[in-house]
């Protein structure tokens, strides 16, 4: 036992301080979501809102509302995004969970161990998404895969596919052998033995390895910004967009998808943190 | 002796204000060149002992003496006492060499001395031939020796060892104990050391300190502990296997002093001087050595045999009597008794111990002639 | 341990002639469980090797999607290759800038990581809290940063009017019109987006180091400092260059912050490798030759990663056992 140390004053100073620089961008954005129009891009930016509002967000599924105030340009609903968005994240990750937790139990349990196979998936991930979206996209036309969500879950379950198998395997790296085989000396066959065994026993692996996923697949932004024309949108291409908006810039409205865009992510960080270095490290560090 | 090198004086370390004692207002006075041993169980406070004295824990109250002089206001590291960790501790990114040096090199030393002094060392300690290697690659023992030379290096008035030999394998155990001694013989430190081992403790220390329960419940030298028990815990701790304890009140009846147990009842009037003795509740401690196994009918209380276990030459056989188990030390050359075999048991009322039931101390009637427990060499 | 210990199961079991599962297992092969890597393994064969595959051969034609087909086009041998290191500046520099930005942005996410760790040892009432505001900017979408911070950027934004406020009016930057203040900006965003993710491994590193080499050390005399530097922080090491590792291979692909950030600009000043392929192949649609970019790009970054993997590649496989 040794007593832990207290904070100096000049140490619960600097924490403070980064705590703050830490908030303040999140800050930004929400404020600057429920600005109105007139505050959008003042000069000097005003930091808290004089009337707060929710137009912005309105504006997101009904273009016209915010024509009340003056404001034209806003062209297109923010609704395809989102609703694109869901569809793309949630398919994604489902499969790219459930065909890693079978390539993870059985590299688990089944495989042996190589030393190259670390690196051979850190490869997998170095590669540029940029350059792998080429191929990609000509071998979509090809095949009538591009600007359809078959063809950008196809990807987004390429990509996080290292990832879910790697995290989910060091769950079931954790779990001793013997509990499965006591199911199968009750006469259940090896796969009956995972599926009633193996698979309730890391829940809540299965759980922090999905989020995780959700994460990666709801944040991607170049392969959708190549592969989606018309027919398929996400909320981070549409974000892009509106950067690009020729009515000056649409601040507000940005920032309120910006906020809609960030929110599910913040909500479901805090619920897997403690599994967030695991996932970010290919389960090397634990904790 | 010569003069007290190292002084605890009514020291004391609570945690969660005051909700745990884990040492209780210990006092304890060390020789120069003395080797003394904190000896119990784990938990009894001797590890929180060791980290006061050295600096890593502040004591709630109380006080530290070396050399007369309090050194409780003075930072761990800057107090001249070395402490050796039951796990080594030592600095695995670092080569052999490396560790030893590393005291000499915090207080920048001139590089030529370091050397000197780090050679000097990992002679006395066997390792010379080690010093280039990665301390990561060492097995059991090494690591305890460069443990200990980082610490030598340094040169500390007083070397603490927190359980030195628990982690080794029986062998480099043996040679360790051994290496030890010498190390106290050539070097003259003051050594203090932590263990749960008694025999550990018997054959490394001149004295030996049994702790229980965040106090210190009898110092004595090593030679006499065994002997002369003060306490019931030690009695009932020290010894393989330990002193029987019986519970029992002394009784006067007719002139002649009883003990009475419940199940059995000893006439103790010829050993004992029957003036002194007051009436009431005591401990009797009996050695294992002090029993014998005799014929049905025949001894002083009866029971039923329930284990009988050979080692080496001696054998331990356990007696249930009146639902305590009664250990008997016996030779192995005669004939076991059966399990479940009815047998009687005499005491050799020579070599009582008795204790008073409410303090638990020692009531000395007699001289005890027999070692409970002889150091094993 | 654990498969010596389950081998000695299996001897006993057998001697003792009870079919273990072990045993089972192998007479009826291992059932359909044998075949549970087969999903996955089919879904990289056909969304990642084969793509790779073609964007091999691909740059070793002179393809662009006005010439025909794939098939059609000619073989060019290394051409594309020697072109992007011998002639392509727009190339080199852009190489050189990421390597540039990747170094100065980890340096300065490990240091402030390591700083916000070292406090997070302490005792201090509403850890856990801060702790998780501390994660926050982790969890938020790379784009939403890029254009958070593109708009705290604004010559009338938020940062130019605090340094208008301690540095008086000429502190105001045009952030994104000179190009050492775009990088700048670039390297901001990217170090407030990651500093949490170092924070979070360090965290976990130190956590995880033992008590008594630092008591040791503190018995031999050492002070605070020469503690960390001389004890904790090679017991740390494993764990820094992991970190190092995972943050490396993400920001040499830095792309998303930059593109709502800066496209680039001014010039090709905020060019990244990732921004520049993106360019030659979908504004500029010379489809080959940035395929030969992008693998001139992962063989640099293979052996560089190899490089810094190799010290702790035993350490991961343990951590993966």
């Amino acid at each position: 036992m040794t007593e832990p140390k207290k904070l100096t004053r000049l140490q619960a100073i600097i924490l403070l301080v980064a705590l703050i620089l830490t908030l303040f961008p999140i800050f930004w954005i929400v404020m600057t979501a429920i600005k109105p129009p007139t505050d959008w891009n003042a000069s000097p930016a005003i930091w808290i809102p004089s009337e707060p509002t929710l137009i912005n967000f309105k504006t997101l599924f009904d273009p016209d509302a915010i024509r009340a105030y003056g404001v034209g340009g806003v062209s297109q609903a923010a609704t395809s995004a989102v609703i694109g968005s869901i569809i793309a994240s949630v398919t994604a990750t489902l499969l790219s969970v459930s065909i890693g937790l079978f390539s993870a139990i059985g590299i688990s349990r089944y495989a042996k161990n190589s030393k190259w196979t670390p690196l051979v998936i850190l490869s997998g991930r170095m590669f540029i998404p940029a350059a792998i979206a080429v191929p990609f996209v000509i071998i979509f036309s090809n095949i009538g895969l591009t600007d359809t969500y078959t063809g950008l879950i196809a990807i987004y379950v390429a990509i996080t596919l290292p990832f879910s198998t790697w995290m989910l395997k060091s769950f079931v790296d954790d779990l001793p052998r013997e509990i499965e085989e006591a199911a199968m000396i009750d006469g259940k066959s090896r796969l009956a033995a995972h599926l009633t065994v193996t698979i309730p026993l890391i829940k809540g692996g299965l759980f922090a390895t999905t989020m995780f996923i959700f994460i990666l697949n709801w944040s991607e932004f170049l392969f959708a910004l190549v592969l989606s024309y018309s027919n398929i949108n996400t909320i981070p291409v549409q974000l892009a967009k509106y950067v690009t908006a020729t009515a000056g810039t649409l601040y507000g409205v940005q920032a309120a998808l910006a906020v809609l865009a960030m929110l599910p992510l913040i909500v479901v960080g805090y619920f897997i943190q403690s599994h967030l270095a695991r996932g970010m490290t290919f389960g090397a560090i634990k904790q | 002796m010569s003069k007290p090198k190292l002084e605890l004086v009514a020291l004391r370390k609570e945690y969660d204000n005051g909700a745990v004692v884990a040492v209780d207002d210990i006092d304890l006075t060390i020789s120069a060149g003395e080797t003394i041993a904190l000896l119990g169980s784990s938990g009894c406070g001797k590890s929180t002992t060791l980290n006061m004295i050295v600096g890593l824990e502040q004591p709630t109250s109380g006080d530290i003496h070396v050399d007369g002089q309090s050194v409780v206001k003075i930072p761990a590291g800057k107090r001249n006492i070395g402490l050796v960790f039951q796990d080594y501790a030592v600095f695995t990114s670092m080569t052999v060499y490396k560790n030893l040096a590393f005291g000499l090199e915090i207080r920048k030393k001139p590089r030529r001395e370091i050397s000197k002094a780090v050679f000097e060392v990992a002679e006395l300690l066997g390792i010379t031939e080690r010093l280039k290697i990665p301390a990561r690659e060492l097995g059991g023992s090494e690591l305890q020796r460069v443990a200990i030379g980082r610490t030598l290096v340094t040169k500390p008035d007083i070397l603490l060892l927190d359980e030195p030999l628990s982690n080794l394998e029986a062998e480099s155990r043996l040679a360790m104990r051994r290496e030890l001694r010498r190390l106290q013989q050539e070097i003259g430190l003051t050594i203090i050391y932590v263990t749960h081992d008694q025999i550990e403790a018997l054959s490394l220390a001149n004295k030996i300190a049994v702790m229980n329960a965040g106090k210190i419940v009898q110092v004595e030298l090593t030679t006499e502990i065994c002997r002369r028990p003060g306490h019931v815990f030690v009695a009932g701790f020290l010894g393989s296997p330990p002193m029987n304890l019986f519970q029992g009140r002394f009784k006067h009846h007719a002139d002649q002093l009883y003990f009475e147990h419940g199940v059995f009842s000893l006439n103790l009037s010829s050993t004992l001087n029957l003036v002194s003795i007051p009436s009431g509740r005591v401990i009797l401690g009996v050695g294992p050595e002090s029993l014998r196994l005799v014929s049905p009918g025949s001894g002083d209380a009866s029971g039923l045999v329930s284990r009988v276990e050979t080692m080496g030459s001696e054998r331990v056989i356990t007696v249930e009597i009146g639902g305590q188990a009664v250990h008997i030390l016996d030779s192995a050359a005669v004939l076991p008794p059966r399990t479940e075999e009815a047998v009687d048991i005499a005491f050799d009322l020579n070599t009582l111990h008795i204790f008073d039931a409410d303090s638990n101390l020692r009531i000395d009637l007699h001289e005890t002639k027999v070692d409970h427990c002889e150091p094993a060499n | 341990m654990k498969t010596e210990a389950s081998s000695k199961t299996t001897t006993i079991d057998q001697q003792n002639a009870v079919p273990t599962p072990e045993a089972r297992g192998k007479k009826s092969g291992r059932g359909i469980s044998r075949y549970m890597t087969v999903p996955g393994l089919l879904v990289s064969l056909f969304v990642l090797v084969i793509p790779l595959l073609v964007a091999l051969y691909m740059s070793f034609t002179n393809w662009t999607p006005t010439r025909g087909t794939l098939l059609e086009a000619n073989l060019i041998g290394f051409e594309n290759y020697s072109e992007l290191l011998f002639w392509d500046n727009r190339f080199v520099h852009a190489v050189v800038r990421t390597l540039l930005i990747s170094g100065i942005c980890l340096v300065l996410e490990f240091s402030l990581g390591l700083g916000l760790a070292v406090l997070f040892l302490r005792e201090f009432r509403g850890k856990s809290l801060l702790f998780s505001a501390f994660l926050t900017p982790m969890m938020v979408l790379p784009v939403v940063v890029g254009y958070i911070f593109w708009m705290l950027f604004q010559s009338n934004g938020p940062i130019n009017q605090i340094l208008e406020i301690i540095f008086g009016a000429e502190a105001a930057v045009q952030w994104f019109r000179s190009p050492n203040h775009a990088v700048a900006a670039v390297i901001i965003t990217e170090v407030w987006h990651w500093t949490p993710l170092f924070f979070l491994i360090l965290l976990s590193g130190l956590k995880s180091i033992p008590e008594n080499p630092v008591r040791a050390a503190i018995i031999l005399g050492a002070s605070p400092g020469q503690v960390f530097w001389r004890v904790v922080m090679p017991m740390l090491k494993p764990v820094i260059i992991v970190a190092f590792i995972i943050r490396a291979m993400e920001v040499i692909k830095l792309f998303d912050e930059v593109f709502m950030l800066t496209r680039g600009g001014p010039g090709s000043s905020t060019e990244t490798i990732s921004l520049y392929i993106y360019k030659l192949a979908f504004n500029d649609f010379q489809l080959a030759y940035a395929a030969a970019a992008a693998f001139l790009v992962l063989i640099g970054s293979l052996t560089l990663i190899h490089l810094m993997l190799l010290p702790v590649r035993d350490r991961l496989l343990e951590g993966n056992r």
